[in-house]
């Protein structure tokens, strides 16, 4: 809350709030996808904002925290082989293995390389063709069709030694199963904008109108979020289920032509198991058999491994909103951003992550915690 | 990485055959891929770039806006990214064509 006095649509969005407030004739439970949407509701307090209108619940829509542990475990073993340079975005160096994570793998002389783009690391194997590069493929629509490109640009160019160890989700697959939870609490969505900006919103009408929920395609910015909290409100306030367009000024119905294009040339839908959820039946991208040659899992003979994921981690009931992150009994003790025990502490899209840092002190003031005392004093 | 950061196109190339160009991300400059927005785009124009590539056109005001944001939620982290890699040497401008093309 002391953030939004800061922010110069402070007005605009205290006025939705209002309105929201006054639609609401009772407590709505609305479910944001997208992890850059969870950061700025808990740092902004816009959940806090609307009063007793709307419970937000966050949801799994954080690429690094849903990616699961087999795959985590498999990027390890590459990047420990001495004849791979392994490369991935910045942010998944830090998601913790069964034993380790990327670094650790890297301060022991393992070679792995953050790329900003899936291209650097094509770029990488052209110029290495002593070592075989492999890329970490992972993330929602919105990296897929980078990740497809570079996939779609080795095979025109013969590059031979760049793979993908692929670990790509789909959103409509998990907002289905988790409306189809007999415990669901969901009754209506905000989808993710930039997701819808590659894919359009094509998708999510036959899962409003199935499951009677109101889909509002949201922006990230305050703003945003708070008009796509209204529209959801004033939709289940008149009995309507549709999907609407709150970012109209990216989002199309039919999305990026070209970039969806690629991508189902390059990909076709797996089942996958998503990190502290489970598997959900073809909610994942994988290789076409015609790209087998650029799939790290079959170059490599990784094969099928089966790990469990720590038991004192509660990251799953997080990502299903079933438990706030401050509910777990190791936020901010056994699992902190320095020493995270699940993903979803690693990530800056992690609700736990956001939590710790937003709002980790005001909880202190309810309920004292040693951790969160030793921290402040040392800022 | 699913939030795209605004850019502006300061220069187009093509890189045997797949359309590239240079993009001005307030100050951090990279190449980018234009392939999935080369028919809607030409210099000068912004764009919303999603790990290394353009994915849609946007009005300059919008563009200011949506960067903006992005940093006042300090959740531009791509553009750590850039920087981190930057001295990688990376850039698919970096070295001549011809010569990228001897290792293929």
């Amino acid at each position: 809350m002391k953030y939004l006095d800061e922010y110069r649509d402070a007005a605009i969005v205290r006025s939705l709030a209002a309105r929201l407030r006054r639609t609401a004739t009772r407590r709505w439970v609305l479910m944001e996808v997208c992890g850059g949407q969870t950061h700025t509701i808990v740092k902004q307090g816009l959940d806090e904002l609307v009063g007793d209108a709307v419970e937000m619940i966050h949801g799994p829509g954080c690429p690094v925290c849903v990616t699961p542990l087999e795959q985590i475990d498999k990027a390890l073993m590459l990047a420990e082989r001495p004849d791979v340079i392994f490369t991935s975005f910045g942010d998944m160096l830090r998601v913790p293995g069964s034993d380790c994570d990327l670094q650790q793998v890297r301060a022991r002389g393992g070679t792995v390389r953050v790329v900003y783009s899936p291209l650097d690391a094509l770029q990488l194997a052209i110029r290495t063709p002593e070592k075989h590069v492999v890329f970490f493929a992972v993330g929602f629509e919105t990296t897929a069709p980078a990740n497809a490109m570079a996939v779609w640009r080795a095979r025109e160019l013969g590059v031979r030694n760049f793979s993908v160890l692929v670990s790509h989700v789909t959103v409509p697959p998990a907002m289905t199963a988790l409306l189809s939870a007999p415990d669901n609490r969901v009754q209506g969505f905000l989808a993710a904008g930039h997701v819808c900006t590659v894919m359009g919103w094509s998708e999510y009408e036959p899962i409003a109108a199935q499951y009677r929920v109101p889909i509002v395609v949201t922006g990230f910015e305050t703003v945003d979020i708070m008009e796509g909290m209204l529209m959801a409100v004033q939709q289940l306030e008149e009995g309507r289920f549709e999907v609407e367009n709150q970012y109209v000024r990216s989002v199309t119905r039919d999305g990026t032509v070209p970039a969806r294009h690629l991508v189902a040339q390059v990909f076709e839908l797996v089942d996958r198991k998503w990190r502290g959820i489970g598997a959900i039946p073809r909610s994942g991208l994988g290789l076409r058999p015609e790209f087998a040659d650029f799939d790290a899992e079959l170059r490599f003979g990784l094969g099928d491994i089966v790990v469990d994921e720590p038991a004192e981690c509660h990251a799953g009931d997080v990502l299903r909103g079933k438990l706030k992150p401050f509910e777990c009994p190791a936020f901010g003790t056994l699992c902190t951003p320095s020493r995270p025990l699940g993903a979803p502490m690693v990530s800056s899209e992690g609700a736990c992550a956001a939590y710790f840092n937003y709002r980790r002190l005001e909880r202190r003031s309810e309920q004292p915690d040693v951790v969160a005392v030793a921290t402040e004093q040392s800022l | 990485m699913c939030l795209g950061i605004p850019g502006r196109i300061i220069e187009r190339r093509d890189d045997r055959g797949l359309p590239m160009g240079v993009v001005d991300f307030g100050g951090v400059r990279r190449s980018c891929c234009l392939a999935y927005v080369d028919d809607q785009v030409e210099v000068g124009d912004y764009v919303i770039v999603h790990v290394g590539f353009a994915i849609s056109k946007v009005q300059e005001e919008e563009a200011r806006r949506t960067y903006e944001s992005l940093r006042e939620m300090s959740q531009l982290d791509e553009l750590d990214w850039m920087r981190e890699t930057a001295d990688l040497g990376l850039s698919a401008f970096e070295k001549p064509v011809a010569q990228r093309r001897g290792t293929a």
